[in-house]
């Protein structure tokens, strides 16, 4: 059954039809093309997919697009401004945290919601907003150095 | 050569690449979407082993939306494989492990893929199932590949079945020596199956063009062997197929040997698209993936070591059995470097080793990060520390006491040319807490329960095939760099800009690296073996000096000079101490569309040479030392790293910041399969951990933060001495941590992952819990 999910992504209006079985993470890369919003474990364990939803980071894989009606959503393309980089993106960049990148946009996501919701978080805290995130390239060090940075600049 | 004498290289600007990465640019093969393209998916065996009696398709062919269902029957009968040709890119006549692919579909949705997959009819006839690579080699074990012979040069009157391959190492009289050692310390250690588990899935997508060539886009780690597989096992001439690599969301060697790493899943692409005459995309599920996809694979490691009271190494007697799975894989190369690895890199002057790859029925085994290097590393290092213990002395200076020096040979590599290795250790032990007085290490002072583990590590990069670079300079100075290796996080997007930018007076800014393209680029045999610096990084400069002396030869006659007077300094061209005589980059590049069409510079890493030149000089081999101290929970198993330190010699860091990334990344891997990464597989040969929810991995709360330390004055073979470090710091991390555990509560734990359950199991067998 087709149902039309009418959100706000990135501060714009969609309106798109979707299956009542679609994911957020299928209706956001397949039917509206936001490929930023990465597709790994499909089952809400590694935070590629993570998006800010009504203010909050959520695994888009095991949130069904449905659920997406009335919201607002965030995604890595609504980061930066225009040319100019969101400061947690520039430092995922200055500290060397980008190595494939496939994770990345899912930690962007996930410090983005944290550095809102707390202007410094302690260690605990950073540890604790990424923690369901997985990177396999860096072993976190550089990771931890970018969200420290991050949280500097802000 | 000192960081002063350069400008670029030793820097650690920004990656190129970073920006459409924090941006969520689609740019990865997953991303991928083809005009009209179908979807495409994989029937994979449900049985470990069984003869396929018969494939019904007639029934998946008849649902609406499928374009194409494929069999073994579909495609030539040519077998692939690394060294050994025993698999089909879809099984004929025998499935071998659970996940084996026998038939593909291509639809019009990933739903309609789904359904006619579950409509295609195979009848199988069950064999016994052979999972224990020892069970595998004895006489009443199942045949899993009846006209694969044993190898050759298996010893005389071994009887074994179901051996793929055999590596040996013979130095000097073991047994001789053995009997006359003071000392005699026996052991068994055991490592088990890990999934390198990189977050993009595998992908493959193909297009049938116009002009009937076949242009595949694949997320490899090595696009031109894929090329040549591709070719060879569906009949078509190799210049009719085109692969185009896309950005690699991971890869770790897990997606690195050719089509033997994805099962094949590019060539059954090729096959759908050529039969349903449309584009199609394949995207393995994770689940999928975990399960069908090349592994590290899990090795038993027999090691006993004979020493003098003083602590002198006097013999090693050793055997491997290295499980390959299905199918041999990259288990010959995986499984004969573990077996020299096991002689490990201190004086050996007597070792016998036996190293035995053997078929079993599960997955195969991949050039995962290291391949064979860690499993070994942890039986040789926790090895270490049980006959220093044996001989109550500290393993620390133990192994000093046993380390090679420049000229000395090591099991499997007949001469070094500069050791660090007693330096490595030594600053580690520093770094870790201990205090030097006089000659003697002073471990630092712990709490209950917490112990300090050190193990050393060793690599060799000189395996395998060069590789070339083309650098071209166009008409506005800028630069772009052809190379035939792939972008994970690795070279391509941070050092080989730096090399060429040194050698062409450009800024980093102005280079720009090609994504591999087999009809453009140089020819390479991957991204693999950590030898990205020193196949491309070498390529890339000597294509830069190339282009540089073409660049002089044309300026030179404008100037008025010689072209040895000459330097680029800012994209300007001029002569040394004269800066006021000069021409700009931009002139002499468009210049040239007249003279020699375009400064084209070429470069090529010799490997022949590099290995006669390493015959002659020895081998400059990297080395490292990790140390950590862990604290043991003796109510629950759990552990805690408290502290970890990496002391690497990787040569001269082209990018210190890559470096200690690639360093932190691979360390984590390993601390990983310390920790809790295993696939484990039941009697019958079915994964029972397939998915993420089950498949355990280190997230950040797990980490320590891993303090590297990168040592200088060993030069490499690579660029500016530079050496690999893209799998090194896999090798240590097990038997470190285990060396912890060991020195916090006297249990020694033989058998991986230190997992809570089998910590607290250890400890309770050994009453210290």
């Amino acid at each position: 059954m087709s149902i039309t999910i009418t959100t706000t992504i990135n501060g714009k209006a969609v309106s798109a039809g979707a299956e009542a079985s679609t994911s957020l993470l299928e209706f956001l890369r397949d039917t509206l093309e936001y490929k930023g919003t990465k597709l790994c474990c499909n089952t809400g364990e590694c935070g590629a997919c993570t998006v800010i939803y009504n203010g909050k980071p959520i695994n888009s894989c095991v949130t069904l697009a449905a659920d997406a009606n009335g919201a607002e959503i965030t995604t890595i393309e609504g980061l930066a401004d225009g040319d100019k980089l969101h400061p947690v993106q520039q430092a995922f960049i200055d500290t060397g945290a980008v190595q494939c990148g496939y994770c990345t946009p899912g930690y962007i996501i996930s410090v983005k919601a944290l550095l809102d919701r707390t202007k410094k978080p302690t260690a605990e805290e950073i540890e604790e907003a990424v923690s369901g995130n997985i990177c396999r390239c860096t072993g976190y060090n550089k990771i931890v150095d970018a969200i420290q940075l991050a949280a500097q600049r802000l | 050569m000192a960081k002063a004498e350069f400008k670029v290289v030793g820097t650690s600007p920004a990656r190129k690449g970073g920006v459409e990465r924090v941006i969520g640019k689609g740019i990865y093969g997953i991303d991928l979407m083809l005009k009209d393209q179908l979807h495409g998916g994989i029937l994979r065996s449900q049985y470990a082993h069984a003869k396929i009696i018969s494939i019904d398709t007639s029934e998946a062919k008849k649902i609406p939306g499928v374009h194409a269902v494929v069999t073994a029957a579909d495609a030539p009968d040519v077998r692939y494989g690394r060294s050994y040709f025993d698999r089909y890119i879809l099984a004929r006549n025998k499935v071998r492990y659970m996940g084996d692919p026998v038939a593909a579909v291509a639809a019009d949705s990933p739903a309609v893929v789904k359904q006619a997959l579950k409509k295609i009819k195979v009848v199988y006839e069950p064999l016994p199932v052979v999972i224990d690579p020892e069970e595998a080699m004895k006489p009443e074990a199942p045949t899993l590949h009846e006209d694969m012979p044993l190898p050759k040069n298996l010893p005389e009157g071994v009887k074994v079945k179901n051996v793929c391959s055999f590596a040996a190492v013979r130095v000097g009289d073991a047994e001789k020596a053995m009997a006359e050692a003071d000392v005699v310390v026996n052991e068994v250690y055991e490592t088990k199956m890990i999934h390198p588990q990189y977050l993009e899935p595998r992908i493959a997508a193909a297009q049938v063009e116009p002009n009937g060539r076949i242009t595949v886009w694949a997320n490899s780690q090595g696009p031109f062997p894929v090329r040549q597989e591709i070719s060879k096992t569906l009949g078509i001439p190799l210049n009719n197929v085109r692969v185009i690599a896309a950005e690699l969301g991971g890869g770790f060697g897990g997606k690195g040997s050719g089509i033997t790493s994805g099962a094949a899943i590019e060539p059954i692409c090729a096959l759908l698209a050529m039969k349903a005459k449309r584009p199609v995309m394949i995207v393995l599920d994770k689940a999928e993936e975990t399960i069908s996809t090349t592994i590290r694979s899990g090795a038993k490691l027999y090691i006993k070591t004979g020493v003098k009271k003083d602590g002198t190494i006097m013999a090693r007697i050793g055997k491997v059995i290295y499980d390959t799975g299905g199918y041999s894989g990259f288990g010959a190369q995986a499984g004969g470097r573990c077996t020299n690895m096991l002689g490990g890199w201190y004086l050996m002057p007597n070792c016998h080793i036996d190293g035995y790859v053997v078929y079993t029925n599960k997955q195969v085994c991949g050039p995962v990060r290291g391949p064979g290097g860690p499993q070994a590393a942890f039986a040789v290092e926790s090895h270490m520390d049980s006959i220093a213990a044996k001989l109550d002395m500290d393993p620390g200076e133990f192994r000093l006491k046993n380390i090679p020096k420049a000229g000395d040979k090591i099991v499997g590599v007949p001469k070094l040319r500069d050791v660090s290795l007693g330096e490595t250790i030594k600053i580690a032990a520093e770094k870790i807490g201990y205090k030097k007085v006089g000659a003697q290490f002073i471990a630092p002072a712990l709490g209950k329960n917490q112990g300090i583990g050190i193990a050393t590590g060793s690599w060799i990069e000189s395996a395998g095939p060069g590789g070339g670079a083309v650098v071209k300079v166009n008409e506005d100075g800028s630069v772009t760099v052809h190379i035939g290796k792939i972008d994970m996080g690795t070279i391509p997007g941070f050092g080989i800009p730096l090399i060429v930018a040194e050698e062409l007076g450009v800024p980093v800014e102005d280079v720009t690296v090609v994504n591999v393209d087999t009809d453009a680029s140089p020819w390479d045999a991957g991204t693999v073996g950590s030898r990205g610096i020193l196949v491309a990084g070498t390529a890339s400069r000597l294509a830069a000096i190339d282009a540089r002396n073409q660049l002089f030869k044309m300026a030179a006659t404008q100037l008025e000079c010689s072209p040895e007077d000459l330097e680029i300094v800012n994209k300007q061209i001029r002569v040394k101490g004269t800066p006021a005589k000069s021409v700009s980059l931009e002139t002499v590049a468009t210049n040239a569309h007249n003279v020699i069409g375009e400064v084209i510079g070429r470069g090529y890493f010799d490997n022949v040479a590099a290995v006669a030149e390493e015959k002659a000089h020895g081998s400059s081999q990297p080395f490292t030392t990790h140390a950590c101290i862990v604290e043991v929970d003796t109510m629950t198993g759990n552990l805690k790293i408290l502290k970890y330190v990496a002391v690497h010699d990787i040569g001269f860091p082209i990018h210190p910041v890559a470096v200690e990334g690639q360093i932190e990344g691979a360390a984590a891997m390993s601390i990983g399969q310390a920790l809790c990464e295993q696939v484990i597989v039941d009697k019958d040969g079915r994964t029972m951990n397939p998915s993420f929810v089950d498949y355990l991995m280190p997230t950040i709360n797990m980490m320590p933060r891993i303090e590297t330390t990168l040592i200088h004055g060993y030069p490499g073979s690579g660029p500016y001495g530079a050496k690999g470090a893209g799998e090194i710091a896999c090798v240590p991390p097990m038997a470190a941590i285990a060396n912890a555990i060991y020195n916090a509560t006297g249990v020694r734990i033989k058998t991986l992952p230190l997992s809570p359950a089998n910590v607290l199991r250890a400890l309770k067998e050994a009453g210290k819990a």
